[in-house]
């Protein structure tokens, strides 16, 4: 058994919202790159999981292409169909178990351009209620719950916009951001196309063409990678029944808990004093205060203070995404292990322009399903 | 379908989706086949040569940028007699499907067998040689099969 792991590398690439190269191409490129600065090869790797989904790749088993481009000829290999962070997930149990040492990470997705994300995303709603009657789809839940928090704590449409802005700002000076709107202010968001009020185009996230690996070790052999390794320290995943009808979109129970497994394992008792950072996995922005407060972040409701007096913004006492979060990419599968490369950067000092000072101690998050149906959250450390 | 069950009409319309490929790769094989020439590709690193050619190598991990071509005769592998189509249904008129090593490759190329007459003749070791389409147009297809020599 190992006792620790620790994230000893990770690399994303540039997103963008139609990419120059295949996707074959885009991971061996994102792969080859990080074994490179790593200074290792791909014998170092033991295991490999990958994070795809048959249903946005449009190919079935849709990792098996990619397997040799990541290194993993004759090496032992699978993959979720989820987010990549569940992917990190089943890759720390795996060398928790002993049988291996290291473990290479990888979520990637064409979301940006070959595809069309609500469309697809609508295929896996619930085939008898749901998607006889095209009602109910990622959009639709996520406005429904926007509507029911901004009602419920009076967060008004300029609130939602101000969030909005704090994100695009922070992906500006991303350079792995596929969204760059240095024009964007309250007025071009409060003036974007409408879809599911009080839903708005500048909400959505940045569907993009793009990836991220990660590179996991036992705290045996973390130090002949690294002298800045990262510790996973907590780990909590919980899902909620997927019948959007079944579900209190606004409790969000099932992150709560899925966060307080996660704060308990790392020793976390006061998460809002004691975390540094957070990286939340967001499909819309309204999502933000939802998801940020279900993990216990800021007080139930206080979504409207927390944008007044900033306090999740990079200078703020809880920055939250403080790399623009998935509204300035948001590479299916990639996702939310690009909050864990994010936060990883931070807690390294290699975040550049968003650089969080004195940072020791971030939240990850990941979602999947409508609505954040299903969540995964780490807490990781320096 | 019984009391049990019942059936819901459902669509998943595969137009959604468009998919990017690496041009190179198949570029190559294509533009030799329109010339009827068989081209793959070298990894400088282990001697691999692979047909049709990735860019990369898949044992090395390292990029391939050596073209060559390669011998357009080999040896039969394998092989199937194709009685039923993917459905199951059976053929009009049954084919050997079979894949070719070809002389100097690390790989096998899939094909069609022309040049027997029983099947039960046909053995896996036999030569064989690539058979061009006539008229090529740069597509898969201008491999028209291998032929017992």
């Amino acid at each position: 058994m190992n006792e620790r792991v620790a994230i000893v590398g990770y690399k994303q690439t540039k997103h963008t919202v139609d990419s120059p190269v295949a996707r074959e191409r885009m991971i061996y490129e994102l792969v080859k790159s990080l074994y490179h600065d790593m200074g290792i090869t791909k014998d170092d790797i033991d295991t490999f999981v990958l994070a795809s989904n048959d249903f946005t790749d449009g190919r079935t088993i849709s990792e098996v292409f990619m397997v040799p481009r990541i290194g993993a000829y004759m090496k032992d290999e699978t993959k979720v169909e989820a987010d990549g962070l569940n992917a990190a997930l089943y890759a720390y149990l795996r060398i928790l178990s002993g049988l291996y040492n290291t473990a290479l990470v990888i979520g990637f997705s064409m979301a940006g351009s070959e595809f069309r994300v609500p469309l697809t995303q609508a295929y896996t709603m619930d085939p008898a209620y749901e998607r006889p009657r095209g009602l109910i789809n990622f959009y639709s839940t996520a406005a429904l719950q926007a509507g029911a928090y901004m009602k419920k704590y009076r967060f008004s449409d300029e609130d939602l916009a101000q969030l909005t802005l704090k994100n695009i700002r922070n992906a500006n000076n991303n350079p792995f951001a596929a969204r760059k709107e240095p024009d964007a202010s309250v007025d071009t968001i409060l003036g974007s196309r409408p879809l599911y009020l009080p839903l708005r185009q500048a909400h959505v996230s940045t569907y993009a063409d793009g990836a991220c690996a990660v590179v996991l070790s036992s705290k045996k052999t973390a130090k002949k990678f690294t002298d800045k390794p990262v510790w996973i320290d907590g780990v909590g995943h919980v899902m909620d029944t997927y019948y959007v009808g079944d579900r209190d979109l606004l409790a969000m129970n099932h992150l709560t808990a899925a966060a307080k497994k996660a704060y308990k394992m790392a020793g976390i008792k006061n998460p809002k004093k004691e975390i540094d950072l957070a990286e939340i996995h967001t499909n819309f922005a309204s999502e933000e205060p939802v998801l940020a407060e279900a993990m216990g972040l800021f007080k139930p409701g206080s979504g409207k203070d927390v944008v007044k007096n900033g306090e999740s913004a990079i200078t703020g006492a809880l920055p939250v995404n403080p790399s623009g979060g998935p509204l300035g990419a948001n590479p299916i599968n990639a996702t939310g292990l690009i909050r864990l490369a994010e936060a990883s950067a931070q807690l390294r000092k290699e975040a550049g322009q968003n650089q969080i000072k004195g940072a020791k101690t971030a939240v990850v998050h990941a979602q999947d399903g409508p609505g954040a149906q299903l969540n995964t959250v780490f807490i990781v450390r320096r | 379908m019984t009391e049990e069950t019942r059936i819901i009409e459902s669509t998943w319309d595969l137009t959604a989706y468009q998919f990017k490929i690496e041009a190179d790769a198949l570029n190559l094989f294509v533009k030799g086949l329109k010339d009827k020439k068989i081209l793959g590709r070298k990894c400088r690193v282990c001697g691999t040569v692979y047909v049709p050619g990735p860019t990369y190598c898949r044992k090395c991990l390292v990029d391939i940028d050596q073209v060559v071509e390669v011998s357009q005769e080999g040896r039969l592998d394998a092989f199937t007699v194709s009685l039923a189509d993917v459905r199951g249904k059976p053929v009009e008129n049954p084919f050997i499907s079979c894949t070719v090593k070809l002389d100097g490759t690390d790989s096998f190329l899939m094909g069609v067998l022309e040049g027997w007459t029983d099947w039960r003749s046909v053995k896996e070791g036999m030569r064989v040689k690539v058979v061009f389409k006539d008229v090529t147009q740069g597509a898969l297809a201008d491999l028209s099969h291998f032929q017992l020599i």
